[in-house]
């Protein structure tokens, strides 16, 4: 597995199997990026109720989240939100539509509930570049959403592209020497000629980039990084390239986490063959000490362990 | 293997085929007590001076013996942050299998990356030749060892970026 | 950011329960099984290869470990050329680190969707496991994931918590027996005050999966398994054991009862062929009944295994400190999907109770004494949570308030390094 799936695994397959077989359920989880989900059959089995916590709700919210889900999940969303989420959608399992591929598409939208969310900012600074493409005006506000408690991500639209910055602070030593080496990575990996269509990558460290260099509350400490994705109007030319672009944006700092563990565990391998060599080694340097058969005066061995 | 690696290593194998004469010694101190002197400490008479042996300002090893034991640490050469991360996590990887390894110290001495402690019990059960040559082809072998994983570490990296960016490209 | 929810991990042999405290079921029950690319037997010993210059995009080089699947994906991949199956616990114990390590980390990022930074874990093992695996475990958990704490319990004494959600259950105590039964092997192990007694351990060669093939032989002797595919009849097996089987109180009855009235008392199942789809359907009979049998009667199946669970577990509370037996009398749990038969926990307090009190006539005799003891109490607990019970004793545990100040802290395991996770500090016991 090299990327990450922009859905929920919990929510699909625990919608998959209530739909088989519905009973009642209460369950907690979570999802990256510090989001909390909880279904529940508050009322009866078949009346399944999905909430979800999101750090940056408000924020979302004030960049048009809402117009998202409504037009994602229509009438599910409730009106009455759960006590402690942000927000609360139903999924009455009497009325799933039979066919399979409708039932399965229900099941997908369900599951990318963060995702669409999380949406929201960008499919503005999306129309917002439509829209300061025609009118010629220089840019549009800096829409914030700090989606971690020490992390954000800042998203501007221009007339001819959309930038989107994301700040990464590492809590631990090892992952912030990773990430130093990782980070530059994207921003040589853009040089590849099969990649010309990526967005333009840029990457400081320390020093915020000039789009939010005014942003007040910045850190300007070692390990902070800001990584700067430049989206050129073809990364959301039309409706499934721009879904694409957001699902795979959104999972930004999650797939570098995930590169980073992975690769301290193939290092954890690498060292573990060694360590087995280094045995083999130092094995070749022991005397085979004649080992004979101890036994008691009953007859039994031994055992040396 | 570089020009200064082997007269490097061919000085390190000698001296420590010389220091490796053992014999077993009593504690001066403590009555039936049998300790590795090198690390006890009790007595002068009974440690000797104490050898660096430095291929440059980064890479040395310290041999330090005495008349039951001896102590070797090495510094491995650190050119980077990188270098000096994985460094740092091998060998610690190393000691805390330090049970398995027999010769090998826990912690290292200061200001080196990691030590062995050879005693005289470890020079009687095994053959003194290929002790070294273990240490020897340790000394060899982390160094290439940490510049295979910076390799990788790079390639990686570079696959990891280009898998993202061509999700966007596609 | 509000506290998320701690994870809790039991990988056991067969399957792995993986979810989040303060659910009553894990999210996710699936096979501790990693497909891998190479071959199944023996991965190379000549190390990884080593990676050249960057490639291309084409060749994907240097991340071919991440080229694997686990679960029940990996089951579904054992066919697919080039993908060998592999399972990284042995016993109980965790035979293969690198993949488990791999094995974690996809549970983690694919199926939990976690950031590990942000969460706590509890993690089992069985009993008397090295604590150099203890040290890996952590090694692992800390220094690839970098968790933020880790708790690694005993499955026994999370057995024993998980039985606290039964209503009968007054004091919540950590003192009793546990008889764990899953798909390889049953153990019964003694508790005291939160500690393994790990002396009076004893292992009984009988499972689900000796359970699934008596019954599979019952059927065939019988003829039922004629009509069904050969494919299926083991599958079929199973589900007649987990559905129709219910533990009796006496033997010679319950066959003069079937005999009496078979219409009453056999049960049709109808069944579909997977491949052809044509319709068939068998008898279950006798072997509804004698299914569980087989913990009480081992002869019937087994002609090298021939002591009753009743009188193991009575010989494992006596190997035990004779202060605590009373309280290992007291409070029998059962955990793990072959123990959730009908009635079964009656069925053992009955013998184990006869047990008991045969030996205490004996020793009342035997002294010629005329006081009399005042009998010890014997108790078998069911509860509804059996099927999972450790994972969910995990849970139970994993979501009080004190989870937190037990568990080790990364910054606790940066300043100690892996042997701080050799000593664990016990649920309600004084630091």
């Amino acid at each position: 597995m090299i990327l990450l799936e922009p859905h929920n695994l919990i929510i699909q397959t625990t919608l998959f199997d209530k739909i088989a077989k519905p009973s009642s359920l209460d369950s907690q989880f979570v999802d990256f990026d510090g989001v909390r989900f909880h279904l529940s059959t508050p009322e009866r089995k078949t009346l399944i109720q999905l909430s979800m916590n999101i750090r940056c709700w408000d924020e979302l919210v004030k960049y048009g989240a809402m117009d998202v889900l409504q037009r994602e999940y229509g009438p599910s969303i409730k009106a009455q939100t759960e006590a402690d989420y942000h927000i609360s959608l139903d999924i009455d399992l009497e009325q799933i539509p039979v066919d399979e591929e409708a039932r399965d598409a229900l099941i997908k939208s369900m599951s990318m509930l963060k995702r669409n969310a999380l949406a929201a900012p960008f499919e503005r600074a999306f129309r917002q570049q439509k829209e300061l493409e025609s009118s010629g005006q220089a840019q549009s506000e800096l829409m914030q959403i700090h989606y971690r408690d020490e992390e954000a991500i800042y998203i501007q639209a221009s007339p001819d592209r959309v930038t989107v910055i994301f700040s990464t602070v590492f809590r631990e030593e090892t992952d912030s020497i990773f990430g130093k080496l990782f980070l530059p990575a994207f921003v040589e990996a853009r040089r590849n000629p099969s990649l010309q269509n990526a967005p333009h990558v840029l990457y400081t460290n320390r020093d915020p980039p000039l789009e939010i260099r005014d942003v007040p509350g910045l850190r300007h400490v070692e390990d902070i990084g800001y990584v700067t994705f430049i989206l050129f109007p073809r990364h959301f030319a039309n409706a499934s390239a721009s879904s694409s672009t957001i699902s795979n944006i959104q999972l930004f700092r999650d797939y570098l986490h995930y590169h980073i563990k992975c690769t301290k565990a193939y290092m954890h391998s690498r060292m573990r063959i060694r360590v087995a060599e280094f045995q083999k080694v130092l094995n070749r340097a022991k005397t085979e000490a004649a080992t004979t058969e101890r036994k008691t005066v009953t007859g039994r061995t031994m055992a040396t362990r | 293997m570089s020009n200064s690696l082997r007269p490097y290593l061919a000085a390190v194998r000698s001296t420590l085929t010389a220091a490796l004469t053992l014999e077993d010694f009593s504690s001066q101190v403590v009555e039936r007590h049998n300790k590795p002197e090198v690390e006890a400490r009790g007595s002068k008479e009974v440690l000797l001076n104490p050898l660096t042996i430095s291929r440059n300002e980064n890479e040395r090893v310290l041999i330090e013996s005495s008349v039951n034991s001896i102590r070797m640490s090495i510094k491995i050469k650190q050119a980077d942050e990188i270098e000096r991360i994985l460094c740092h996590k091998l060998t610690r990887f190393l000691m805390q299998r330090a049970e398995s390894f027999i010769v090998l110290r826990r912690k290292p001495v200061p200001g080196y990356d990691i030590s062995f402690l050879i005693t005289n019990v470890h020079a009687e059960t095994m053959l003194k030749h290929k002790v070294v040559d273990f240490i020897i082809q340790f000394m060899e072998e982390v160094d290439r060892e940490i510049s295979e994983m910076k390799l990788s570490l790079n390639a990686r990296s570079r696959t990891v970026a280009e898998s993202y960016l061509a999700a966007f490209a596609s | 950011m509000s506290l998320l929810a701690p994870i809790i991990c039991d990988n056991g042999t067969g399957y792995s329960k993986i979810g989040f405290a303060g659910n009553s079921d894990p999210s996710f029950v699936f096979p501790t099984a990693i497909a891998t690319r190479g071959s199944a037997s023996q991965p190379t010993r000549a190390g990884p290869p080593v990676p050249s210059k960057p490639g291309n995009l084409a060749s994907k080089r240097g991340v071919e470990d991440l080229d694997f699947f686990i679960g029940d994906e990996a089951l579904a991949n054992a066919k697919t050329p080039g993908y060998g199956v592999h399972y990284p616990i042995r016993h109980g114990m965790i035979d293969n680190w690198d993949h488990m390590e791999r094995y974690w980390e996809q549970t983690i990022f694919k199926y939990l969707r976690a950031e590990p930074e942000d969460h706590y874990f509890l993690l089992t093992e069985p009993p008397l496991n090295p604590p150099e695996n203890r040290e890996q475990t952590a090694e692992i958990f800390f220094e690839s994931f970098n968790i933020k704490g880790l708790y690694i319990a005993v499955q026994a004494v999370l057995a024993l918590a998980a039985s606290w959600s039964s209503n009968r259950v007054t004091d919540r105590t950590l003192t009793g027996t546990v008889i764990d039964s899953g798909d390889g092997v049953t153990h019964v192990i003694p508790c005291a005050e939160g500690y393994v007694i790990g002396s009076a351990i004893k292992h009984i060669p009988i499972a689900g999966r000796d359970i699934s093939q008596f019954v599979l032989n019952l059927m065939r002797e019988r003829g039922e398994m004629a009509a069904v595919p050969a494919e299926d009849q083991l599958k079929i097996a199973g589900m007649v054991k987990e559905n129709y089987s219910y533990t009796c109180q006496d033997i010679v009855k319950e066959f003069r009862k079937y005999d009496a009235e078979p219409y009453k008392y056999f049960e049709r199942y109808d069944g579909e062929h997977t491949v052809t789809g044509r319709k068939y359907s068998i008898d279950i009979g006798y072997e509804r009944f004698l299914a569980p049998e087989i913990f009480f009667n081992p002869e019937i199946y087994s002609s090298d295994f021939l002591t009753p669970l009743p009188d193991i577990v009575d010989d494992v509370i006596q190997a035990s400190p004779i202060d605590v037996r009373r309280g290992l009398y007291k409070n029998i749990v059962l955990s793990g999907g072959s123990t959730m038969f009908q009635h079964f926990g009656q069925r053992l307090k009955r013998d184990l109770k006869q047990l008991v009190d045969r030996r205490l006539e004996a020793s009342v005799v035997s002294s010629g004494s005329v006081q009399k003891s005042s009998g010890v109490e014997v108790d078998v607990i069911s509860h509804k949570r059996q099927r999972y019970a450790v994972w969910f004793g995990g849970s139970l545990l994993a979501s009080l308030p004190e989870f937190y100040t037990s568990c080790h802290t990364k910054a606790q395991y940066d300043e100690v390094g892996p042997s701080i996770c050799r000593r664990y500090q016990i649920f309600g016991s004084a630091t």
